[in-house]
């Protein structure tokens, strides 16, 4: 079978059955499950401090009560880059270049920190709809311009994740031969 | 999934203690087929058997064309080149890496325990100077014993003194009293024995006395010229 450059992006069946689930959840197989060793082996002792450092880099600038997002904004960004890298090596699939998968993680994720935004401090997310310093005869057409972008944000996610790593993936694979 | 320990078979399930990690991981050859693979096959084909295995299984998958030689094979060869090019240099390095951290993290644990072993020592140290000290007490406390009764001693004699000093002042100044009463009855008497005499001594037994002074005077003279 003659392999063009698109088909690293075709989501992957094997005699019919779809594959695309083993292929999200291979990632996860590289990373060990937590034990209740204190001194674990090699490879456990060096996943845990790259962790480690992530989720500090990640939760600094915050104060107490935003530590509550450490386990889901780490895990997402440890499985997106193990994702996005195993996707460099031949002959394997990227999950996220399927849109469908970007827009089903931006989209719950967007409307998740506006729900939370608009439930604990109303007056300020709506705040934010009005960049500061804007003389005033500009008010009202920017905060119609800045609900558009707020609305417009999951599209872009989703499709900024697509396409930034549909892109990369062939453009490597075009270089590289 | 918490690893658990588990005789099998045979026990329930336990958490901890967990057995120790073994020294070193299963064996591998050329890093990606357990050595275990090549015992296994062993006893029927020898030594080369599982390389005869590999050579020909790639042979027939290239020849059926099963897998095809495209771009991605030369691409999977560099990246693969790579990859075991990185490994081997920097392997130790990561592994020593990995080492540290866990010694780091014993190291931390067994400087609690040491400094707590040392504080408790010290502590220990100086209970045993306390108690020293206490049985050195009692000569202390003799001493101060001995003090405070020469104190007493000394402040009960000076008192004894005074009061002798007292009662000696006061005894004094009636004897003192008394005789200057007897001297004064005494004067007085002399100057009035000598102020009567005086008055009676009449003229007539004035010149009396004189005349016979005179002669006595005489008599004295005539036996003084017979002595020279």
């Amino acid at each position: 079978m003659n392999l063009s450059f698109f088909d690293q992006f075709t989501s992957p069946y094997l005699l019919g059955i779809p594959l695309i689930l083993l292929s999200v959840l291979f990632p996860t197989l590289l990373f060990p499950t937590p034990n209740n060793r204190w001194i674990t082996n090699r490879l456990s002792t060096l996943q845990l401090w790259l962790l480690n450092l992530i989720t500090k880099q990640l939760m600094i600038p915050l104060n107490k009560k935003g530590h509550k997002w450490a386990l889901i904004l780490t895990s997402l960004m440890i499985l997106l880059l193990t994702i996005n890298l195993l996707g460099l090596l031949p002959y394997t699939f990227t999950p996220t270049t399927q849109l469908s998968m970007n827009m089903a993680l931006a989209f719950p994720l967007w409307l998740a920190t506006l729900l939370t935004g608009l439930r604990n401090q109303p007056t300020t997310s709506l705040g934010h709809l009005l960049p500061e310093g804007t003389p005033t005869p500009l008010i009202p057409a920017l905060i119609m311009i800045e609900t558009a972008s707020l609305l417009i944000r999951p599209l872009a996610l989703g499709v900024r994740l697509t396409a930034n790593l549909t892109a990369g993936h062939l453009l490597i694979q075009l270089i590289s031969t | 999934v918490l690893h658990t320990t588990r005789a099998l078979h045979t026990a329930q399930q336990r958490l901890a203690p967990l057995p120790p990690l073994p020294e070193k991981g299963g064996e591998v050859r050329y890093g990606l087929i357990p050595e275990e693979f090549f015992q296994f096959l062993y006893p029927k084909t020898g030594v080369t058997g599982p390389y005869m295995l590999g050579t020909g299984l790639l042979l027939y998958f290239l020849s059926k064309e099963i897998y095809v030689i495209n771009h991605e094979t030369v691409a999977a060869a560099c990246i693969l080149s790579v990859i075991i090019y990185g490994i081997k240099k920097y392997g130790s390095d990561v592994a020593a890496f990995a080492d540290k951290l866990n010694e780091e993290k014993v190291a931390k644990a067994l400087s609690v325990k040491n400094e707590a072993i040392k504080d408790l020592e010290t502590a220990i140290e100086q209970e045993k100077k306390e108690q020293w000290r206490v049985e050195g007490c009692k000569y202390l406390f003799d001493s101060k014993r001995n003090n405070v009764a020469m104190l007493l001693e000394t402040n009960y004699r000076e008192r004894l003194l005074t009061v002798y000093n007292e009662v000696k002042k006061r005894l004094d100044y009636q004897v003192a009293m008394q005789n200057l009463k007897r001297q004064k009855e005494q004067d007085h008497m002399i100057q009035w024995v000598e102020r009567n005499v005086a008055q009676s001594i009449t003229p007539q037994q004035q010149k009396e006395s004189i005349a016979k002074c005179i002669l006595d005077l005489k008599a004295l003279s005539k036996t003084a010229q017979a002595a020279v």
